[in-house]
């Protein structure tokens, strides 16, 4: 057990976890965050996907105990005083959610890309949700959806 | 409204992370569950003991078919599954008992422990040996291993044979299919004190169904089963038997404990226990004439059932009906035997019995083109249904409009078939081909004659006019809860705002039916308006006499307004002001909706009959290139066009053919669920690879819209014929760029370069199936702040160092052993890259996405930048580290070969101080180093590369991204300005026991023309050394073809990159 201080979503958390937990099972079970999915625990599906220090990662492939100090953006830190972000109305205009089971993976993913590189190609856009599969849209929506968010920024 | 593109009023929820999964739920109280599966594919249980594992901490009780207080069996047509089997074990996804303790981690150590003794029998895996008369039986109280046989019969094949100019004979085959919905399946049973039953929560594809199923099992009535579906994470048919079965398990904990219980599988139980699509062998025999005209077709196919008979009698069923294609061919003999095996058991998946004969009939079309010399397109629209053309089974078809050349034509236009047909077939190279090819289906609408067919919904307004929608069929994730409110919206004249779609539980509204055989719009969407009609005729004795009509038809409800049709002066009506007088009249604005479909009909005998009400037609086109030295076949884009009849919502219909295309094409080229005599190979989404962003083509979706008589504003059918045509338009594509189709699928790296797929062969001292622990074990975890430090606290190596985790944490998971871990992430100096002369020192603890993020270094070492941007995607390069990827000592880890080409050195920290070891040097063997106990891997020194160099990089893998390397080549040559190499290096990674350079094939390069790729001596060479380290390996057949291929291939276009770049 160790005691860990943790940022999430804005919020400081001080908690006491065993050492085999993981960042995936701290968020949605000890903070109630159940936003972050689990699809496959090895880090195939990318359905964990959270922003750890501005960098996208699978929650699952982390240990709470190694997350000690960060600073942790999940699906539900999205939206910006109350209102739903560009980016999540961008994937609701372009059809990007169908079971919405990936969903919250593929919007971080997409908001680490258009953090660090706010005008991307298409081919940078898929290049970046490449870790997060969907077995519903064939990913078209979803990618335009990311390129509207990220066009619409510059108005 | 309806036809518009509108957003999914559940989608909010669903983009705030605030939809409510199966997984999500947590009830007070609540117990977790774990499954014990069987150890075995085949044989009898002999002893089983639970009393070790209920003594465990934490478990409160375990359940085994003793514990079953209704009927011990379920099946969605025959009874013959057992959630909890006796003494027999069938597949190795059956489950013999099921735990309910405090901690998921209690729960799945105890059903470890528990006792199961057990006598192996030899399994059945083939469905050829199966339906032998002679076989073994596999559920021996029936009296035959073939589940159901259709036939079909019109006219006289025989004579049409002996009629027509040529026959031909074809096999093909079509492999599992796995849903990998990305939600693996989760439910949640609670005492229903109030009822004296249960409810039950969770990712449930048709929530009447399991009420249906889990009643009888626990020997409750119907009504004290009440079943609320959680928001569902993707289904395509997949969330039926298996999560019946799940359910049937937590309810019967729930009323041992009288606590909530909630089983969520791993992934890995998913794919073990759940059912897969039906792999298929179709024999077809073709008779036609020199201007192709079809004579006369005999089809027999058989399909696997594997351990249960599911739904085989009805995807069968649908195969029967549609095996010929949508061709008129008037002597027809079609029989299809569906087979018991000890196989994983198959049942629905999106297309249902269609995908594989649509893969088969539509590759015999252009195979047929071919031998005649025809124009494939030709040879459709001579043979092709029209209007009052008739179906195998005897179907006029005239009550509908016959589409099939419409969306032929339409797709042939769309994507310039013609031109690029010509185009491509100019268009090879040496390293590339490249085919267009196209396939076109019919298909029925609902489901037809497998039996009754109806829905319910019920649409309720309130008395400030708005208004709830409740249906009777589930959404599914698709988006019917959008379409249902619209079809309401559109039917009553108000605005989508207006409405709230209420989450029905089976208690709420009674059995539409379930979501399948793309019935939801169609069925469902026609009782919400049935439904909204029915209030509509509620209101309108209210304005009646204000605009003096006779008849609703006689107004226009439009926008919250009614209006008189025509001109008129009368003022128009607000429905909100209508809807608060009527309901203080104590009028009645709830009204249920019911539909029916006519009923369709079906002679099993002779396989004759109406078989479904209406038929939906659909062409897609494909484009695909073939890399000639790997035989990696890619698509490059996809035209669909689909009659669906009337579009509801546009957006989420567009997102229909878009996902179908997306799992067609990996049903087509990718997706190979490994099942080696019974035994499941593929056990994660690292085994069983779906296609990523990367790997989906542009699509191009278009729709042709005949609406008919049927459903809601004449829209019919829409998911499924979007996967059916994909892997047939593949293969016709690829025959057109390779000369040949393929017989079977998937069209995988194997299949197109050596012609067969290629498995490990399976060792029969694996008769055991391989138990992953699945969880973390017992763990220390330590951070020091220092390289020392960590040394000082591992002396004997006793510890493991853990570094971006992304290897080691799935490890642990795998074995569930217990744990020392030092986390290196702390030491600063493991992170920096200082530049030296030369070169660069990179901190073992440097990520992936930080060396590419190192611009200048990317630049002067080309051959790493091209090797570390493929790994895995950014989650996996945003943590794993460079000193991982080397110690893990994987044969395809794949920062090894460009750090060897570099001659890079590897710095180790010791307590007695830092050795340096050539990167060449560093790996050993598969997963072995040169690290000694406790060593640290501290740095490595990169030299720059040398500018003047030619450099050339291939790496291959099944996908495009989240891949594990098959093989790389990694090159560097010094070239003359003609083009001749002067000196070079080659490594090969993950292709020999440990990554290096092939010296000899260097030497025998020098002084040659690099554009003309491996000298003949070259090739000799690496031919003798593939031959000596892998010749004799099961996967060498492939892999020395395809390293020659592509180690020719970097050669060859050595000039273009480097020196001159």
């Amino acid at each position: 057990m160790k005691t860990i201080n943790i940022i999430v979503n804005g919020f400081s958390h001080t908690l006491d976890v065993p050492d085999n937990r993981r960042l995936l099972d701290l968020l949605r079970e000890d903070l109630g965050l159940t936003g972050t999915k689990e699809g496959c625990g090895i880090g195939e599906c990318g359905a964990c996907t959270v922003i750890m220090d501005g960098q996208a990662i699978n929650s699952c492939l982390v240990l709470a105990v190694q997350a000690d100090g960060s600073s942790i953006m999940t699906v539900e830190g999205l939206d910006q005083d109350g209102e739903m972000s560009r980016l999540q109305k961008a994937f609701l205009e372009h059809g990007a959610v169908q079971c919405g089971f990936c969903t919250p993976g593929m919007l971080m993913s997409a908001k680490a890309l258009l953090d660090s590189n706010p005008h991307p190609t298409e081919a940078q856009i898929r290049e970046a949700i490449s870790g997060n599969l969907c077995r519903c849209t064939g990913y078209k929506q979803i990618v335009d959806a990311v390129s509207a968010a990220a066009d619409s920024a510059e108005k | 409204m309806v036809g518009k593109r509108v957003k999914r009023i559940d989608g909010e929820a669903k983009v705030r992370g605030q939809a409510k999964f199966g997984d999500d739920l947590q009830l007070p109280g609540m117990l977790h569950a774990a499954c014990r599966f069987a150890d075995i594919t085949c044989g009898r249980i002999t002893r089983l003991g639970t009393a070790n594992a209920e003594a465990m901490p934490g478990v409160v009780s375990i359940a085994t078919y003793k514990h079953v207080t209704g009927n011990q069996l379920i099946g969605a047509i025959r009874k013959d599954q057992y959630p909890l089997v006796n003494d027999r074990i069938y597949y190795e996804g059956d489950v013999i008992a099921v735990v309910a303790a405090t901690t998921k981690e209690q729960a799945q150590a105890a059903a470890e422990a528990i006792d199961v003794e057990y006598e192996p029998t030899e399994g059945i895996f083939d469905i050829e040996e199966a339906v032998k008369p002679s076989a073994r039986l596999v559920h021996p109280e029936f009296e035959s291993n073939v589940v159901v046989h259709y036939p079909l019969r019109k006219g006289d094949v025989e004579a049409g044979f002996s009629a027509s100019d040529h026959v031909m004979e074809r096999t093909y085959r079509t492999g599992y299919h796995e849903h990998a919905y990305i939600e693996p399946e989760s439910v949640t049973a609670e005492p229903d004190v109030t009822s004296g039953g249960v409810k039950v929560y969770g990712s449930i594809q048709n929530p009447f169904s399991t009420r249906g199923v889990v009643a009888g099992y626990l020997g409750l009535p119907m009504n004290r089963v009440n079943v609320h579906a959680s928001v569902l994470g993707g289904s395509f048919g997949g969330k039926d038997d298996t999560v019946n079965a799940m359910c049937c398990r937590v309810a019967l904990l729930a009323k041992l404990t009288g606590l909530p219980v909630k089983l969520t599988y791993k992934r890995e139980e998913s794919f073990r226990e759940s059912y897969k699509r039906h792999p298929y062998i179709l024999r077809y025999k073709v008779g036609y004439n020199n201007d192709g005209k079809l004579n006369a077709m005999n089809i027999d196919i058989l399909a696997d059932s594997g351990a249960y008979s599911s739904q085989t009698f009805f995807v069968n069923w649908r195969s029967v009906v549609q095996a010929t294609g949508p061709y008129e061919i008037p002597n027809v003999h079609t029989d299809i035997r569906g087979i018991y095996t000890n196989n994983v058991y198959t049942g629905a998946y999106r297309g249902f019995g269609s995908p594989q004969i649509v893969f088969a009939q539509e590759t015999l079309m252009d195979e047929i083109a071919a031998a005649l010399g025809m124009d494939p397109v030709a040879l459709r629209r001579l043979n092709g249904y029209k209007q009052g053309s008739k179906t195998a089974s005897g179907q006029c078809l005239d009550n509908h409009e016959v589409s099939l050349l419409s969306v032929l034509d339409r797709a042939i236009e769309k994507s310039d078939y013609y031109a690029k047909r010509k185009q491509y077939a100019d268009m090879e190279n040496h390293r590339y081909r490249y085919g267009i090819g196209l396939a076109v289906s019919h298909r029925g609408c609902s489901l037809g004659a497998e039996g009754s067919d109806a829905s319910t919904a019920i649409v309720s307004m309130q008395a400030d006019g708005s208004v709830y929608v409740i249906s009777g069929q589930n959404e599914n994730g698709q988006g019917l809860k959008t379409s249902f409110c619209m079809i309401a919206a559109q039917e009553l004249g108000i605005r989508l705002e207006d409405i709230v779609f209420l989450d029905p539980q089976t208690g709420t509204v009674s059995d539409g039916g379930p979501t399948v055989a793309s019935r939801g719009t169609l069925m469902g969407g026609k009782a919400v308006q049935v439904a909204a009609a029915e209030v509509k005729s509620r209101l309108f004795p209210f304005v009646k006499d204000h605009f003096g009509v006779e008849g609703v038809d006689d107004l226009i409800w439009y926008d919250g307004l009614i209006h008189a049709r025509g001109d008129s002066a009368k003022e128009p009506l607000k429905i909100a002001d209508i809807a608060r007088k009527a309901a203080f009249t104590g009028a009645h604005l709830s009204a249920y909706g019911w539909y029916r479909m006519p009923d369709a009909e079906w002679h099993h005998h002779t396989g004759q009959g109406k078989a479904y009400n209406t038929y939906v037609y659909g062409c897609q086109v494909a484009e695909v290139r073939i890399e000639k030295s790997t035989g990696k076949l890619e698509v490059v884009k996809i035209t669909a066009v689909h009659d669906a009849g009337k579009i509801i919502n546009r957006t989420g219909a567009e997102g229909q053919i878009y996902g179908g295309v997306a799992q067609g094409m990996g049903y087509g080229m990718m997706e190979d669920y490994n099942v080696q005599r019974g035994v499941l190979k593929s056990q994660n989404l690292d085994e069983y690879l779906i296609p990523t962003a990367m790997d989906v083509p542009p699509i191009d979706a278009e729709f042709i819209e005949n609406p008919d008589d049927f459903g809601p504003f004449g829209a019919k059918s829409l998911g499924e014929p979007t996967l059916e045509l994909t892997a047939a338009a593949v293969n016709n594509a690829y025959a057109h760029a390779s000369g040949k189709p393929s017989e079977s699928i998937p069209i995988n790296l194997e299949k197109v370069l050596i012609g067969k797929p290629l498995h490990k062969p399976h060792r029969s001292s694996e008769s055991g199936v391989a138990i992953k622990k699945l969880r973390l074990g017992e763990m220390t975890v330590v951070r020091p702040g220092s390289i020392e430090e960590a040394l000082r606290l591992n002396p004997e190596g006793e510890s493991r160092y853990l570094a971006g985790g992304t290897d080691l944490l799935v490890q642990l998971r795998n074995t569930g052993a217990p744990a020392q871990l030092i986390d290196l992430s702390r030491i600063e100096e493991l992170h920096t890259i200082q530049e030296m002369d030369g070169g660069y020192r990179i901190g073992g603890g440097v990520t992936f996405s930080e060396l590419l993020a190192h611009k200048e270094m990317m630049r002067r070492c080309p051959v790493l930048r091209e090797a570390i941007s493929r790994i895995g995607a950014r989650q996996i390069r945003n943590r794993a580290t460079i000193a991982g990827n080397l110690v893990n000592a994987a044969p395809c880890a794949d920062s090894a070969p460009p750090l060897i080409l570099y001659n890079a050195v590897i710095r180790i920290a010791s307590r007695s101080g830092t050795r340096e070891i050539p990167a060449s040097d560093f790996i050993l063997h598969a997963y072995k180093t040169a690290l000694r106990p406790g060593e640290i891997f501290a740095s490595i020194d990169l030299p720059a590369g040398d500018p003047s160099e030619s450099w050339g990089y291939y790496q291959l893998g099944r996908r495009n991204a989240m891949n594990i390397t098959r093989m790389s080549v990694s090159v560097a040559a010094k070239m003359s300005p003609d083009g001749v190499i002067e000196n070079c290096r080659i490594v090969q990674g993950s292709l020999l026991s440990k990554p290096g350079r092939l010296t000899e094939v260097e030497q025998a390069m020098l002084g040659q023309k690099a554009a003309n790729g491996l000298s003949p001596a070259a090739r000799e060479t690496l031919d003798a050394i593939l031959d000596r380290e892998i010749g004799g390996r099961w996967s060498s057949e492939y892999k020395i073809p395809a390293f020659v291929g592509i180690l020719d291939d970097a050669v060859r276009e050595l000039d273009q990159k480097g020196a001159k770049e």
